[in-house]
């Protein structure tokens, strides 16, 4: 793969992908690229401010209250699971519990428990629970 | 073409062929007693699988629990339906626990081994990616 990166002044940060064949690794780095233009409002200590997609670790539901967690920083986010299920689809973030929406490219391993359980561990070693039924999702993503 | 590939799709053409079989008898010979089989074992399919979706979204028990539990759901929607369909007589109704528990080790199996995988392919991908990336 050939990587240009060059300097144009007096136009917006321009992506151009060209293949020979649009294939799924063709598609991957597309909705990749895309997902990382992507940011959330979210509160922290009464300030509003824009949290990248990228920097999510995950998003939990609690009590129909939803918080984004990025490495070390926990906000609350004015939006609903089924909007986070809508930028998943076009994203690193997979639902991986009914209260829970984990970003893929913060995995850093998935293994099964004694109890049969699954727990995902973050590249920031936090831990989260996986629903079995959820587990071919996060596999799609690979 | 890997193994697979050519299980799914000689399950999917055996699922068409089977449909386009029964239509036929339907228009010429109406619902026999063997389409009559059929349809019900297709409904019980549908309570089956609405029932296993409802337990997976709104419970979080261990797998073994949860085995558990559903083996003794499952068993009870499959003697109610037999009952109702004529299946089993009150001096069989036991055959319900001896049906319904081959289809879940075969299930068991499958679910334990295709998790083991999935979890094997993840993580060799995490790994191969951070490699990349260093």
């Amino acid at each position: 793969m050939l990587i240009v990166s060059k300097k144009v002044e007096g136009k917006p940060l321009t992506v151009t992908i060209e293949y020979p064949e649009y294939t799924e690794p063709v598609k991957n780095l597309v909705s990749k690229i895309k997902s990382l233009d992507v940011s959330f409002n979210a509160v922290a200590d009464g300030k509003q401010m824009k949290i990248s997609i990228s920097d999510v670790y995950y998003i939990e539901n609690v009590d129909r209250r939803l918080f984004l967690y990025t490495q070390k920083d926990v906000y609350r986010l004015s939006a609903s699971m089924t909007d986070i299920d809508e930028i998943a689809r076009e994203s690193d973030l997979v639902r991986i519990s009914r209260n829970c929406v984990m970003n893929t490219s913060h995995l850093a391993e998935i293994r099964q428990l004694k109890n049969s359980h699954l727990e995902a561990t973050l590249d920031n070693d936090e831990k989260l629970i996986v629903s079995r039924k959820y587990l071919h999702d996060i596999k799609r993503r690979f | 073409m890997p193994v697979k590939k050519i299980l799914q799709e000689t399950c999917i053409l055996a699922a068409l062929m089977i449909l386009a079989v029964f239509v036929c008898s339907i228009i010429w010979s109406g619902v026999t007693a063997e389409i009559e089989l059929v349809l019900l074992l297709f409904g019980l399919a549908l309570i089956i699988t609405v029932v296993n979706y409802l337990f997976d979204e709104f419970l979080t028990l261990s797998i073994i629990v949860s085995y558990i539990t559903k083996y003794i759901v499952f068993t009870g929607i499959v003697m109610l339906m037999g009952f109702i369909a004529g299946w089993f007589y009150p001096s069989n109704f036991w055959m319900a626990f001896i049906y319904v528990g081959i289809v879940f080790a075969l299930a068991y199996a499958i679910d334990a081994f295709r998790v083991r995988m999935d979890i094997r392919y993840i993580n060799e991908h995490i790994r191969k990616n951070r490699v990349n990336l260093s």
